[in-house]
């Protein structure tokens, strides 16, 4: 269904009520009912190609009989009025639609989108845990990664050092664009025969003697130095048992679930004992309650209800950690304290604090704003190190150190190195230098927290060099900054774009000259009106992200937003983004970080969270602290809903 | 460093001896009822290994001068290995002219030549030949991480249409692939297929009380369940391996370089051994090598300190000599295990041919010629070992690698930019390094000199960039010159032969020395070796 064009959910409403107050005022009160009035339009004029003998672009009318299907697909009439508005649809061989009929179906979109929504959380489907969440999760239970051993070299690339990376297949990212969502990554036999390498791996290395340490706190017991793994008593065995199993599967688990477990040890010893043991373990490893999350969540069929206290440390755990409860939302989630608002916010104060919350910008950063694009862009490991790593830096400081949202934007403080300090003009003269040891010939060098103060032009992600190279010239800046930051959903451009041309004989135009003579094509102009702007007000960039200093070179980097706001260059815009375009980007930032934190696409129903904190942030200007203390505390991270039918 | 692996090892050989199923102990009786997979004869397979050491060497310190086929010494760098000297066939004399640049030379090692970037390297051509009854056609081993600004320089393993093979480091990771993967172990096998059912048993009572969407989770677990198990059965119809792996001791996990790759030469021996592979290739550090070998006490990276000439120091010197002689002792390392194993009526390594070397000779201005090449092991009798063969021209890489793949059964009317296979391997004869007669002196002038006579690198390592051209009944004249003369007349290609060489000269203490050189003829070989691109 994905294929029509669509676009964001603010500028379509805002086009809709324009057009529908100056052409057809009247309408507005009129209720028009979909099975009624259009229905029939539908019928004839998109079904030909839209669901009759042919399904276009997967879009499918056939299947929409009557108002409550036509609910569930919002955002599919998104994409009509969309297309609609444009002229594209229907195509122009076809008979058109008349003013009448256009009017008729904008209005009643117009209708839906101003019928209260309410604030429903999502149906409640168990999600295994993505390729990194595994890795972490090993991590955490056993004390120890697994990893592979290459040596490491300056200027080399270890490639993937995390043995876990290395073997899982690579999770694609699912509806919601972030690898969380692995709704739809199903499991195959190839994926569970690597976890069972896996397994075998992690037990193997819990036995090992340089371990001891590890297994000794797993089982809760102290071993004596001469004790050998084959040498472990029945008592040592069903600690170790006991200890495991609810650590593994993050949550109270029952004795008589324990039992099944601990009795095939029974009056083993030896060698003998010892395989029984890792047998055991392994069996809790491979098994789906520990493979997926949200099994063993207490289920209420058919009732839309709070999570329990379990599965309420393991939402906020993954979110924030991308890893297991640690013992201390362990402890709040068995006595139930959780639950309580003042407690998870405390919690989650506490959490930011904690190292594993790197993982916030690690993952989530990297993944909301395409930063992974460098890896394949930059192959100087060098570069790339500083490249990466400066925005991943940015974003932590502002997720972790309680900095406001819009931060993000434009801030003082930014993270260097050796490797991006001189695109920083004098600022570079206050950075602590690093000097090189001999007989090293390039080596990366340590970041450090740098406050601007000349380069403020370098203020905020969008002016990273790392981006900035990441995105090279106007048009990849342009959509980037539309879709990354401010949270317009644009199409794909259309695959018969003919090449840009060059200059006519005898004209000397620039690439922005000649590329608005390209883009004049109305069904182009379309999306490229809101991408141009913003992309060439950054021409005072150049293509590797350098701030181009000769005032007699400089591009026009003046333009013009479909608002109607104008501006020179990229500092005037970048306060047009500060202050009329702030609740817009507020707005996307809770939208990513919901979505993310959901593990799923927002729906409809998630809309008022959306705005509801998005107000809080914008009066506030909250910091990102708040907007996740908003969201543990929300509908939709504390509650779910159960399916009716169960299974005998 | 040394000792501790020599202790693991020895644990576990004696592991080896006394836990090893009994195919393996009898290996050279049990031959006759086909103990292993794939061979139908009673003659043991002949297996291909290379060895590949990164950043080329200090030509003075490896070097063989003087000597002939069967009566000579081996050189200070080649020490670690020299116990082996009856197991070693040493070439000298091999590579091209002119220059070789890092990322090139690793196609020179295996694929006969630098331009060759269309074909398969060697050790690919044999496994194609050797590799298809084994349970894993190849192995490609490396060291190091990718060095990808010249990607080159860390793959010497390339594919038909010569692309780069992946490589994996990890000697665990190599291990549990070939001897704990439950489609290879049938007591792995069995193991599995258990655990299978138990999951199934636990997870069917949590089917019992799941609703809907943890049903279809569940159901999607148990169709994935089922599948391997189906995948499992039909392994364990079509196997007819009885080898048992579980008693193969699994590698710590390495904490230095050097526990690193003595763990995966481990690994490589057992993998030879019980005959999982025929053919690996194993990379000591990509060709242009910036590892730190700070366990022994060496903080400078390699490939900085094989620049000796333009980073000289008497202790930049002495740390490169040590790195070099640790890629030597690994070469030892390798062959050591490899002899002790049993393997038919003799040792894994009789039964092996083991390719050792670089892509370079001269570390500093990377001269592609007299490059470190060393083979090892008798091939099942395809190689007659115990002998020094200097050749009398410079031997392009590919006629070695077709001669190689004669010995194999490949037939390949050329490879890379060779067509007819090197000679002298098998001890047939070939054209052996003649030195001809030739007349010493120097002429003195105002300023300059020329001087005629055989050129050498000093031997004095506190002079590691000074070099000498030895005159009869006269004392030698010493040339020190600027990286730029050593570069551009390619100094390092005419060492140990005779050369006249005129230049700018200055006289300290009647010591005759030359400042500057401009101009440099061979007696007898190429004057003009090359370009100076490398």
């Amino acid at each position: 269904m994905a294929t029509l064009q669509k676009k964001g959910f603010l500028i379509p409403r805002l086009l809709a009520a324009f057009f529908i107050f100056v052409i057809y005022p009247h309408q507005l009160k009129a209720k028009i009912q979909f099975e009624k009035n259009i229905l029939p339009i539908l019928e004839r004029s998109c079904l030909k190609c839209h669901g009759g003998k042919k399904v276009n672009g997967e879009v499918d009318f056939s299947k929409i009989k009557n108002q409550n299907d036509a609910d569930a697909q919002y955002e599919l009439w998104e994409a009509v009025v969309e297309v609609i508005n444009a002229g594209e649809m229907p195509p122009e061989e076809s008979p058109q639609l008349k003013e009448k009929e256009k009017a008729m179906l904008l209005n009643w979109h117009q209708d839906q989108l101003n019928s209260p929504v309410e604030s429903i959380p999502g149906t409640f489907k168990p999600r295994r845990l993505s390729g990194p969440e595994y890795r972490n999760t090993l991590r955490s239970l056993f004390g120890f990664d697994l990893k592979v051993a290459v040596a490491k070299a300056q200027q080399t690339v270890a490639g993937e050092e995390s043995l876990v990376l290395k073997l899982l297949p690579k999770d694609p990212p699912g509806a919601s664009g972030f690898i969380n969502d692995t709704h739809t990554a199903s499991l195959s036999p190839i994926i569970l025969e690597q976890y069972a390498f896996l397994t075998d791996a992690a037990i193997e290395k819990l036995f090992a003697p340089k371990q001891r340490s590890q297994l000794q706190y797993l089982m809760g017991e102290n071993l004596p130095n001469e004790w050998r793994p084959e040498k472990i008593s029945q008592n040592e065995a069903r600690s170790l048992i006991k200890n495991f199993i609810p650590k593994a599967l993050r949550r109270h688990i029952s004795e008589s679930k324990i039992n099944i477990s601990l009795n095939p040890l029974n009056k083993l010893t030896g060698f003998e004992l010892l395989n029984a043991l890792k047998f055991e373990m392994k069996a809790i490893m491979l098994s789906p309650e520990f493979l997926y999350r949200g099994l063993l969540m207490e289920k209420f069929p058919g009732e839309q209800k709070p999570v329990d206290a379990f599965e309420l440390a393991e939402r906020v755990s993954y979110f924030l950690w991308e890893d297991r409860p640690d013992n201390e939302l362990m402890n709040l989630a068995s006595n139930g304290s959780l639950l309580e608002p003042e407690i998870l916010t405390a919690q989650v104060e506490r959490m930011l604090k904690e190292p594993q919350a790197m993982n916030l910008a690690e993952s989530f950063g990297v993944q909301w704003f395409g930063i992974a694009n460098l890896d394949e862009l930059i192959k100087n490991p060098i570069s790339h190190h500083s490249l990466r790593n400066q925005p991943v830096l940015f974003l932590n400081h502002l997720f972790t150190k309680d900095r406001p949202v819009i931060d993000l934007i434009d801030s003082k403080t930014t993270f260097v190195n050796e490797g991006v300090s001189g695109f920083y003009g004098q600022d570079r003269g206050r950075m602590k230098r690093h000097s090189k040891p001999k007989g090293i010939e390039r080596t990366t060098t340590p970041f450090q927290e740098f406050t601007l103060e000349k380069a403020t032009w370098r203020g905020g992600i969008i002016t990273m060099p790392g981006i900035l190279t990441m995105n090279r010239g106007p048009i990849q800046r342009g959509t980037w900054l539309l879709r990354q930051i401010l949270g317009v959903r644009l199409g794909e451009p259309p695959a018969d774009v003919p090449p840009i041309k060059p200059s006519p004989r005898g004209k000397n135009l620039s690439f922005r000259e000649r590329f608005e003579r390209h883009r004049s094509d109305a069904s182009c102009a379309r999306c490229h009106e809101k991408i141009d702007p913003l992309g060439f007000a950054l021409d005072h960039y150049d293509t590797k992200g350098q701030f181009i200093q000769n005032k007699g070179k400089l591009p026009d980097a003046s333009g013009k937003l479909p608002t109607g706001e104008t501006f020179k260059d990229y500092s005037e815009l970048k306060e047009i983004l500060l202050s009329s375009q702030k609740e817009k980007i507020v707005r996307n930032s809770v939208e990513r970080t919901l979505s993310y934190a959901m593990c799923r696409k927002l729906t409809r129903n998630d809309q008022p969270t959306v705005n509801r904190i998005t107000k809080i942030i914008v009066k506030e200007n909250g910091t990102w602290k708040d907007l996740f203390v908003e969201i543990v505390n929300s509908l939709p991270f504390r509650e779910t809903i159960f399916k009716e039918e169960i299974q005998g | 460093m040394r000792k501790s692996w020599k202790i693991e090892r020895r644990t576990f050989l004696k592991g080896a001896g006394a836990m090893v199923p009994l195919p393996f102990l009898n290996l050279m009786e049990a031959r006759a009822t086909k103990p292993i997979i794939g061979s139908n004869d009673d003659t043991p397979p002949v297996r291909f290994v290379t060895l590949f050491k990164p950043n080329g060497v200090h030509p003075p310190s490896w070097n063989i001068n003087g000597g002939t086929e069967n009566d000579f010494r081996m050189s200070p760098l080649m020490k670690p290995f020299a116990k082996h000297k009856d197991d070693l066939l040493i070439l000298d004399n091999m590579g091209d002219f002119g220059f070789s640049s890092h990322s090139n030379s690793t196609r020179r090692f295996l694929s006969g030549h630098h331009g060759n970037r269309k074909t398969a390297s060697v050790d690919q051509i044999i496994a194609d030949k050797i590799g298809q009854d084994t349970a894993h056609r190849s192995l490609e081993l490396t060291t190091e991480g990718l060095f990808v600004n010249q990607i080159g320089c860390s793959y010497i393993s390339y594919d038909k249409k010569g692309n780069s093979i992946p490589r994996e480091s990890d000697p665990q990771l190599v291990f549990d692939r070939l001897f704990r993967n439950p489609t290879q172990d049938p007591n792995r096998r069995e193991e599995f297929t258990s655990l299978l059912d138990r999951i199934r048993d636990d997870a069917k009572s949590l089917k019992k009380k799941a609703g809907k969407e943890d049903s279809e989770t569940l159901d999607e677990y148990f169709t994935v369940l089922r599948e391997t198990e189906k995948r499992l059965e039909r392994i364990n119809v079509g196997s007819g391996s009885r080898v048992n792996f579980s008693k193969l001791k699994r590698p710590d996990t390495p904490v230095t370089l050097d526990d690193q790759v003595e763990a995966m030469l481990d690994v490589m021996a057992m993998a030879l051994w019980t005959d999982s592979t025929r053919c690996i290739s194993y990379m000591l550090g990509n060709s242009n090598s910036r590892l730190i070998f700070d366990f022994l006490g060496i903080n400078k990276q390699h490939h900085y300190l094989s620049h000796f000439f333009r980073n000289f120091s008497r202790s930049n010197i002495d740390s490169l000599l040590k790195i070099s002689l640790w890629h030597m002792e690994k070469f030892d390392s390798l062959l050591t295990r490899l002899k002790s194993y049993k393997d038919g009526r003799g040792s894994l390594l009789d039964n092996s041919v083991v390719l050792f070397g670089s892509g370079m000779g001269h570390s500093d201005n990377h001269t592609a010629q007299r490059i470190p090449i060393v083979l090892a092991g008798k091939g099942g009798g395809m190689l007659k070992t115990g002998r020094y063969l200097r050749y009398s021209k410079n031997q392009e890489l590919g006629r070695l690698h077709m001669a190689l793949m004669q010995k194999f059964g490949i037939d390949q009317k050329s490879y890379a930019n060779s067509s007819t296979p090197l000679p002298g391997l098998d001890g047939s004869p070939f054209d052996e390094f003649q030195e001809r007669p030739f007349e010493s002196w120097v002429n003195k002038a105002p300023g300059t000199i020329t001087a005629q006579g055989r050129l050498r690198m000093s031997d004095n390592l506190d002079e590691a960039k000074v070099f000498y051209i030895d005159i009869e009944g006269k004392p030698s004249v010493r040339i020190e010159i600027s990286f730029g003369d050593f570069h551009s007349f390619n100094v390092a290609y005419h060492v140990g032969t005779p050369i006249k060489l005129s230049g700018n000269s200055s006289e300290k203490n009647g010591q005759l020395v030359i400042n500057k050189i401009t101009g440099i003829t061979s007696l007898f070989g190429n004057s003009k070796p090359g370009k100076a691109n490398g």
